[in-house]
């Protein structure tokens, strides 16, 4: 992460502007064991009050990374059923970083936020036939699979 | 713009950080060697 991704000037941009960084040691004690750190690279995002929400392990380049983070972004505003910002956090990603790995998992909590905002279940379907025509081998669209009969 | 990160090294800096500017915290655990 430090030779490649964190140099790179819109890593640097990003995380300066939209998150608050904290860098500790893997062995740094209590967190460590809080957070179950067994190997590195590990890299949470955790909401205001340090709860986290999204945790990953191993190496992103820079063009996955800001995908991740933003994905770990939307899912703190999910947690806390603010949907607006999750769904702009969930377009803004999309709209920027359509070929990342990141977007079937987008995509299927872009209709979860949907359904759970309007309680429509067609949201919930439009997120399975979207992803079965997109990405028909994602692991998403296997979690989305039931909502094909709504 | 800082050509750098700027990272919090201390839980409670970065937590007090959080709240004052309402964003989350990326946490990196990383392996200093």
């Amino acid at each position: 992460m430090d030779a490649v991704t964190y140099p790179e000037n819109s890593v640097i941009a990003f995380i300066n502007r939209h998150v608050v960084p904290l860098r500790v040691a893997y062995d740094s004690q209590p967190l460590a064991s809080d957070f179950n750190v067994k190997w590195t690279p590990v890299l949470a995002i955790l909401d205001e009050e340090g709860s986290g929400h999204q945790q990953t392990l191993g190496f992103f380049p820079p063009e996955e990374f800001i995908p991740s983070v933003m994905l770990g972004i939307s899912k703190v505003h999910f947690d806390h059923d603010r949907f607006d910002n999750t769904l702009s956090t969930l377009h803004k990603l999309q709209g920027d970083y359509p070929k990342s790995a990141a977007i079937p998992e987008a995509i299927f909590l872009e209709g979860v936020t949907r359904y759970k905002d309007s309680h429509e279940p067609k949201t919930l379907k439009d997120a399975y036939e979207q992803l079965q025509a997109d990405f028909p081998a994602s692991a998403w669209t296997q979690r989305a699979y039931p909502y094909r009969l709504l | 713009m800082t050509d750098k990160i700027s990272w919090e090294t201390d839980w409670d800096s970065a937590l007090s950080r959080a709240k004052s500017d309402a964003k989350p915290i990326f946490l990196d655990f990383f392996n200093p060697q």
